[in-house]
Formats: structure tokens, C-alpha cells, sequence
């Protein structure tokens, strides 16, 4: 197979035309075609979390989803969060505060989904923050600060 | 929702050493814009997929790969039948074997899982397709699966690793209260976030290689080697690392496979090892098994421990996990005996996955102990105080710090131990059981020597440099720290620049070395940097200190100014006063008969200059004691860990913020460990019938709760420059045993191999 699609996708409200093979997965067309490296590949198999990113800001994993199905919505990578004079998102400096990760590998995953967690409104308890947060490995172990991290920042999105 | 300001770091000490500086490199990490060895672009990319066996032992003998070739896209299809070339590199102490071919796809099939062939084509995808069109034939021997395998046999007794003194054996016998148990570990993997791989290009005979790597320029000799280049063509480029665990220290077979289809291409490279072909194309903890026998007086005093351990290794390397190795000097005994054997199976070769050796066998040794005073019927705490180790018995030297008993006591403290019921079974809370257990833990100072480099720019900015590398452990953030303290100027005027093999010298970031040995360079030559800019000073046309003489100049948030009444400014006048661009001073910690250029070459690209814990006149060690809580529930035989207190003896904190993640790291990583993590081996073919996340189970987010650390330690001095000991290791070892000590005690049933199960407990 070697033909290519002409691909439109939304990006961080930013409009990419990408010719790629049907099969390449959003991930890899994040990562190889539209030069955003910022949604990481851990498993490639939907088992690590760290490629979530938000597709009409539901968090997705983009391993698993095709670059063509996300064409004609919106997509939201952790390169587009932080508002546009570079003010980063609260969840981003409360993961700072508080030494949400080490490596930094799963980061952008777990801050994606830490900030459809709250969204969800699952953050009601460190118990249930730690259940909606399960689906994103983080091998380094910051998981209690993840927990504090997004415990923080929802009560900072109530005030 | 609201933005936040962005948060200063808090009160100036936070830039000091000791100080809770948050992660230096931090905001790369949260905004995505680290970047991660496959993530570099690179022009007219080719990329390289590979094919692994699927059988443990044999030898290829057919490799169909017409079809592969004729798929769209397809460059180049590498089997067994190519020579591509390479030698046999040197090992750690930098021993090399004279003229031995080295063969990263081999014909002679050594385990499952192996890498046979590598298929590259334009894009991965078309790589990957015509890989599916590859046959391979096979001439299959008879393999050996595992350890359990009944072919494994007892394996090879590794006499380097026996140790003894007394009459173990005899005191053993003549001891009223003896206990004996054999323990069990299974294969472990390190499960790094960030799969191996690399990017690799030529230009003409330079190399350069984008790839996680826990040790720049460890692996750009050992590829250098492979390749028969002088080492200094060799680059490695490694500034962020997604996880390594002791996985990312040296360059493995896809490396080489890479790099040569690079060169024989003409194009750049890339290699992504996939999920599943992570977990065999370069080895986890083996498999251990050790059997310990204690020995006792009736009020407790130990007598006698005789160990005798074996773990697997493959059929093609004698890799001990060392199940020995925290045995002799976590207590005080009189008589001790400790044997090791390694068992070949077809594996690949084991490696070193946090904590190696200590911590299977503080597995071993930390449940014996318990099971020794539930059979006095006395407290394991008071047990283990009772034969606490007032030196080392084993190399006969004193300790140089070890607080193990303070991290006892205030870990017994600070998890309420005083209110225990002794008996199993006896603490319930709702409709579940809770059990209480005690696991101590310990890793040895190792110490290397570094280099590293600073410079002064003329905006007055400081750049630390060096080699070194952060795979989160902290580096950036602690060598921030150094130079600023030493040189007395602000955390936020520093740079930190890591990760590349043209770069300064450092000590692999393994063992819990790294940043004892690169804070104690940096330190040396921050040092040496304020000393030669006050002399500058003092010595130079322009300069309005000139002649204002020796001692009177300091430098402090970042100006330079005379006692008292005298000029004072900032360091980029001072730099435009003296007419420099910049100052660099490079300094390394090796003794003054080891500083040729071929001695230093050596001291960074191999072990040959590391001191294990007892070379000096100290035995050197971190220390912890962690206490766990479990609820088990009885109908299902569930374990969940409810929480835990740990309290460590690490000497001093170069940043205890980051130093207490790397303590909840690993204390997780011992969760998953004692209740999870179990590589399955299908005794038919030897294949890891689990390699992929959702199947071989770590710790998620809701297995854990929270995690209580406490620091006990004292600065010491004879361990590193600044006083700290190792952080990383440490925090694993002893955390498996505590939780099967805490089952045991919810449950009153010992399960003595892991991980815990409920099948065991059922």
C-alpha cells in the first residue's frame, strides 16, 4: 500500500493538510507528519495512556484512533493548551508545583487527561482522581503527586 | 478556568543545595517540548523494523525474503546471511576480546524472541507490512524455558560470589530456634514509558546516534567498537530519557542493526523497537530462587544465616542477579555462609533493573527475619533492632553513616508500629483483613570519578556542562543547584547543558552513582571558575577591583563586589570590564596520576575507575526501613496496599523534593513488584507470553496510595563530595518483603514467591 490521502485535521486551531497512508494513526501523524512530538508513543497497543490527547475535547487514545477519523474535529494536543501568549494551563503548573513526573515520557498524556479528568468532573475525591487517572502509566511512580497535581488544579477551576 | 501566575521557586535557599528547587527542565516536560531520541527530524529517513524468533533454541536456515523486497517502499531486507561487519565490543571494565566477529542478527537462534532480521523501507508502516511477508526456517533445538524448566539443572556455583565467616553450618545446628525458607522472585521488566530505539546517520565515518542513553559515553565507545571507529567519531545524543531503570546503559543489538543499515544505505535510520519486542530484546531481572536458613537464640540473637541463592541467566553470558548480595550486612552475625549459582536458560541475557542483587535478596533475607520472629514470638521490630549490625561483618570495616536504626524507630513512629496486635489475623477493618510488615533495605555507595565544565558568558550567565545525563532522577536540577551555590550566583542565571557524548565525562547514571560523582565535578570546577574570576579581577586592565588584593573580592547573587564599601556589580560588567567573552573551566575528579588523555578516555567510556562500597576505609551504604499496611480481602484474595511509611538513610539531600519522587518511585515499583509483575514463560518454546502492557500488570495510579518518606540521613563526607549517598536504588529494596510480611500477617499464610496473588492466598 502506497497510496497517500490528503488529510485536513484541526489542530490546536491550526489547520494541517497532511498527505498520509490511510493507516497511520493520529499518533504517528501528530508525531511524524505534523511535527508535533509532544504526545508520546509508549505502547502503540491503547495500554499506557501516553498518546491521550482530546478529540472535541473528550480524551482519546490516538494510537488507536486513525488520522482519518479525526478529520473534521477538533483536536487538542498538550502543544495547545497553554493559551496563546504562553501562559501555561493550571494543570500544567500544578504538575510543576507539586513534581508530577520525572522522566516527562507520560506527562503530556497524564496532563491531558488530568485536564479532561476534572472536565469530567471526576475529581471528587483523591480516590476517584486516582481511578480516572488509571488509565495512564507512569513507570517513574509520580502517582501521588499526579493525584495532588489534579486535586489542586480542579479545586483552582471551582474557585 | 483561571491561569496561574507562573510560581517563583519560593525563598532563594531553594536554588541552593539541600533546597526544594522544583524540576529545573520542568516546563519542557509539561508543554511537550522536550525532546526524545526519536523525536529529532531527520532528512530522507529510512526506518527499520525487526523480526524476532519464535523459537528458543536453533539455527536459521532459510530466510524467504523475495516477497519483503518486491513490497512497495522496501530499501533493504538484513538477515543472518549478511556479515555486517562488526566486532565484539569491550565489556564494562573495558576488556576486549581480540578479533571476535559480533553478529546482531544471528544464525544460531540463543532464545525467543531474538532479533533475526531487520526489514527497512521509506516509511514504518510499509516496513512493518512487508516484515509480515519475511519467512524464516528454522532447524528448532530442544530449548530450556526457565528456571523451573526440569532440563534447567542446579546450574554453575559462581565461586567469586561466595561468602563466609564463621562456622555457619555449626551454629546453625547447635541454635535452639532455626527457621528456613526458600523464596522465589520471577523475571521483572524494567517497562521505561519510552521504548528503546534510536535514530542513527552518517557523514562520511562520523556517526551520530539520537537514542535514550543512561551513559553518553559508555555507549559511544561500545559503538565505536563495534563499528572500528576511533571513539571520538562516535556521538551519542541523549538530553531527555524517557525512563531507563538500567536498560538504557549500553547500545544492544538494534542498535548495531541500525547503524549498519545506515551506513549501508546511505541514509539516516530509525529504529522503534516496538512494545512487545521490548520486553526480549534486552533483559529484565531474571529469575531467582535462594533458600535461607536462620539460626537463633532463644531471646533472639541471631546465631548463624546460611544462604544459598541462584538466579537465571542466558546460555551465552553469566549475568548473576545476586540474590547474596544484602544477605551479610543488614544484621550482626557471627556466622554466615552465602553460595550463588547461575542457571542458563534460553533468555536473553539478564541486566540490571533497579536495585540489582539487593533487592531479591532483601526479599529473601527481610522475610526470613519475620518469619524468625513470628517463630520467637516477638515483634520484628524489636527483633530486628535486637541484631542491629554495629559494623560490617562482612569486609570487617565500620560504617561510615547508617541510620538504619533511627529509620526504624521513626519509621515505626510515624506509622503507629506501638499499635500492632501480634497475632495473624487479628486486625480487621470493615470487612477486611490488615496486616502490618517491616522490610529494610539497602544499596551501596558506589563512587566514580566526572568532568564536567563551566562557563562563563559575557551576559554574565553560567553554563554547567556536561555529558551526564537526566533520565529524571534530577540531574539538570541538582547541577543547577551546585554551580549556583558555589559560585554564588542565582539558580535562575544557570544553564544546564547534559546529555551528549561530546561533552564533558560523567559516570554512568546507574548504581546510584551519577550524582554523587557529577555534583562533586561540577562543585570542583564551579570552584575553580569563582577563583579564576576573582583573579581576573583582581589581576586585570579595566577591572575596578584591580589591586584592591587578594581575599577581599566574594561573589553573591550573581555580583562580584569588594568588602565593605567597595564596587560591587554584576558578573556581565565584570566580564565587559575585563573584555572576556566568555570563561570555561573544565575539571574532573580523577586522581593526579590517572589524567592523560587515554586515562581519561578510559575513565568515561568504562568501569575501570568505579570503587565499590568498601575500597576505603568505610563500608558505604544507604539505608531504609519501610512499613506497610495491606487490606486483604478474604473471599477473593485481594491485596491492596492501604499505605505506607518509609524512612530512608541517604546522607544528605541534594534536593529533597526530587529525591522524595525517586523514593515514591521506587517504593511503587516494590508495589507492583510484590503483588503484579511476573514475566509468564511458555515452558513449550520459551516464549514471554506476556510482553505487552496490559498484560504484564504495573502499578496504576489507583493501586497506590499515599506514600509517607521520611530522610533520617546525615551528611556523609567519605560517600560523595557534597555528603549525599545513592536515592534511586535504594527505594525498591525491601518494599516486596514488607507487603509479604503484611500478608502474612493479615492472613497468617506465607507466601514466599512472588508477586502475591490471589490464586496463593485463595
Amino acid at each position: 500500500m502506497t497510496r497517500t490521502i490528503r488529510l485536513s485535521l484541526d489542530i490546536n486551531e491550526r489547520r494541517y493538510e497532511l498527505d498520509v497512508e490511510p493507516r497511520v494513526t493520529l499518533l504517528d501523524a501528530l508525531r511524524d507528519h505534523a511535527g508535533l512530538t509532544g504526545t508520546k508513543k509508549g505502547c502503540d497497543q491503547g495500554q499506557c495512556g501516553a498518546c491521550t490527547c482530546h478529540i472535541d475535547g473528550q480524551r482519546v487514545l490516538s494510537c488507536l484512533t486513525l488520522a482519518a477519523q479525526a478529520e473534521g474535529r477538533r483536536i487538542t494536543t498538550i502543544e495547545g493548551i497553554a493559551t496563546a501568549n504562553g501562559d501555561l494551563h493550571p494543570v500544567q503548573l500544578a504538575f510543576m508545583e507539586h513534581d508530577a513526573f520525572q522522566c516527562g515520557y507520560c506527562t503530556p498524556g497524564q496532563i491531558m487527561s488530568a485536564v479532561a479528568c476534572i472536565r469530567e468532573g471526576r475529581t471528587g475525591s483523591d480516590d476517584e482522581i486516582r481511578e480516572y487517572m488509571s488509565g495512564n502509566l507512569c513507570r517513574c511512580g509520580a502517582y501521588n503527586s499526579i493525584v495532588a497535581a489534579v486535586r489542586e488544579a480542579a479545586e483552582m477551576a471551582d474557585a | 478556568m483561571t491561569i496561574m501566575e507562573p510560581r517563583k521557586h519560593g525563598s532563594s535557599a531553594d536554588g541552593a543545595v539541600g533546597g526544594r528547587l522544583s524540576r529545573f527542565e520542568g516546563r519542557l516536560k509539561i508543554t511537550g517540548e522536550a525532546v526524545y531520541a526519536l523525536e529529532y527530524p531527520a532528512e530522507n529517513l529510512a526506518h527499520a523494523v525487526l523480526i524476532q524468533s519464535t523459537i528458543a533454541a536453533g539455527r536459521v536456515t532459510a530466510v524467504a525474503v523475495d516477497e519483503a523486497l518486491a513490497a512497495p517502499g522496501v530499501l533493504m531486507v538484513l538477515t543472518p546471511d549478511e556479515d555486517l561487519g562488526l566486532m565484539v565490543s569491550a565489556d564494562w571494565q573495558g576488556n576486549r576480546p581480540e578479533e571476535k566477529p559480533y553478529h546482531p542478527l544471528p544464525r544460531e537462534v540463543q532464545f525467543n524472541g531474538q532479533s533475526i532480521v531487520a526489514v527497512i523501507a521509506e516509511s514504518r508502516e510499509q516496513a512493518e507490512e512487508a516484515a509480515r511477508l519475511v519467512r524464516i526456517t528454522y532447524e528448532e533445538q530442544q530449548g530450556v524455558a526457565s528456571l523451573d524448566d526440569p532440563k534447567a539443572g542446579e546450574g554453575k556455583l559462581l565461586e567469586q560470589l561466595s561468602v563466609a565467616w564463621g562456622d555457619a553450618q555449626a551454629a546453625l545446628a547447635r541454635s535452639p530456634v532455626r527457621i528456613e525458607g526458600t523464596y522465589r522472585t520471577p523475571r521483572e521488566y524494567h517497562c521505561a514509558m519510552e521504548p528503546h530505539g534510536l535514530t542513527a546517520a552518517w557523514q562520511g565515518d562520523q556517526l551520530t546516534i539520537w537514542e535514550p542513553s543512561q551513559w553518553s559515553h559508555g555507549m559511544a565507545r561500545m559503538y565505536a567498537e563495534w563499528f572500528s571507529l576511533p571513539v571520538e567519531n562516535v556521538r551519542i545524543i541523549s538530553p531527555f530519557i524517557g525512563g531507563g531503570f538500567g536498560s538504557k546503559g549500553q547500545p544492544l543489538a538494534f542498535g548495531a542493526v541500525a547503524v549498519a543499515a545506515a551506513c549501508r544505505l546511505g541514509r539516516p535510520v530509525r529504529l522503534a523497537v516496538t512494545r512487545p519486542q521490548n520486553f526480549t530484546s534486552y533483559g529484565g531481572r531474571a529469575a531467582t530462587r535462594q533458600t535461607i536458613a536462620l539460626g537463633a537464640t532463644e531471646d533472639g540473637i541471631l546465631q548463624a544465616i546460611v544462604h544459598r541463592g541462584a538466579s537465571e541467566t542466558s546460555v551465552y553470558a553469566d549475568v548473576p542477579e545476586q540474590t547474596g548480595a544484602a544477605t551479610p550486612i543488614l544484621y550482626k552475625v557471627e556466622n554466615f555462609s552465602s553460595e550463588s549459582r547461575v542457571v542458563p536458560v534460553n533468555t536473553v541475557s539478564p541486566g540490571a533493573l533497579r536495585g540489582p542483587g539487593k533487592n531479591p535478596s532483601a526479599f529473601g533475607i527481610e522475610c526470613a527475619m519475620e518469619e524468625l520472629a513470628y517463630a520467637l514470638g516477638m515483634d520484628p521490630l524489636e527483633l530486628r533492632l535486637k541484631n542491629y549490625a554495629d559494623r560490617d561483618y562482612q569486609s570487617g570495616k565500620p560504617w561510615s553513616t547508617r541510620m538504619l536504626r533511627e529509620a526504624l524507630t521513626q519509621g515505626a513512629e510515624a506509622f503507629g508500629w506501638a499499635r500492632r496486635s501480634a497475632a495473624p489475623r487479628s486486625m480487621r477493618r470493615g470487612g477486611k483483613l490488615i496486616g502490618w510488615g517491616i522490610g529494610c533495605g539497602t544499596f551501596p555507595v558506589i563512587r566514580a570519578p566526572s568532568e564536567a565544565m563551566i562557563r562563563i558568558l559575557a551576559n554574565g550567565r553560567v553554563q554547567v556542562v556536561s555529558g551526564s545525563i537526566d533520565m529524571g532522577q534530577g540531574t539538570y536540577t541538582i547541577l543547577a543547584q551546585t554551580a549556583s551555590e558555589a559560585l554564588g550566583v542565582p539558580v535562575e542565571q544557570v544553564d544546564v547543558v547534559l546529555g551528549d557524548s561530546r561533552l564533558p565525562g560523567a559516570a554512568i547514571a546507574g548504581g546510584s552513582m551519577l550524582a554523587g560523582s557529577i555534583t562533586g565535578a561540577v562543585h570542583k570546577a564551579a570552584l575553580a571558575a569563582r577563583d579564576e574570576l576573582i583573579g581576573l579581577a583582581l589581576g586585570e586592565a579595566g577591572s575596578p577591583f584591580r589591586n584592591t588584593g587578594a581575599n577581599t573580592l566574594a561573589i553573591s547573587e550573581g555580583r562580584i563586589s569588594a568588602r565593605e564599601d567597595g564596587p560591587s556589580l554584576p558578573l556581565s560588567q565584570l566580564m565587559a570590564a575585563i573584555g572576556r567573552e566568555e570563561i570555561e573551566v573544565r575539571r574532573n575528579t580523577l586522581s593526579d596520576d590517572a589524567q592523560s588523555v587515554e586515562d581519561q578516555n578510559k575513565a568515561w567510556t568504562t568501569m575501570s575507575r568505579v570503587q565499590g562500597p568498601t575500597m576505603g576505609d568505610y563500608s558505604m551504604h544507604s539505608w531504609c526501613a519501610h512499613f506497610a499496611e495491606v487490606e486483604v480481602d478474604e473471599d477473593f484474595g485481594t491485596v491492596r496496599v492501604s499505605r505506607m511509611v518509609s524512612a530512608f538513610d541517604c546522607g544528605r539531600l541534594y534536593n529533597p523534593k526530587l529525591v522524595e519522587s525517586q523514593w515514591r518511585g521506587g517504593i511503587i515499583m516494590g508495589i507492583g513488584q510484590a503483588l503484579l509483575e511476573e514475566g509468564v514463560v511458555d515452558p513449550r518454546n520459551g516464549r514471554t507470553m506476556n510482553a505487552n502492557l496490559g498484560d504484564y500488570l504495573v502499578p496504576t495510579n489507583a493501586d497506590i496510595p499515599d506514600l509517607q518518606v521520611i530522610s533520617v540521613g546525615v551528611p556523609d563526607l567519605n560517600a560523595s563530595a557534597l555528603g549525599g549517598k545513592g536515592v534511586g536504588e535504594v527505594g525498591i529494596v525491601g518494599v516486596a518483603p514488607a507487603i509479604a510480611n503484611a500478608v502474612f500477617h493479615a492472613t497468617g499464610k506465607r507466601v514466599r514467591d512472588l508477586p502475591i496473588t490471589l490464586e496463593k492466598l485463595i
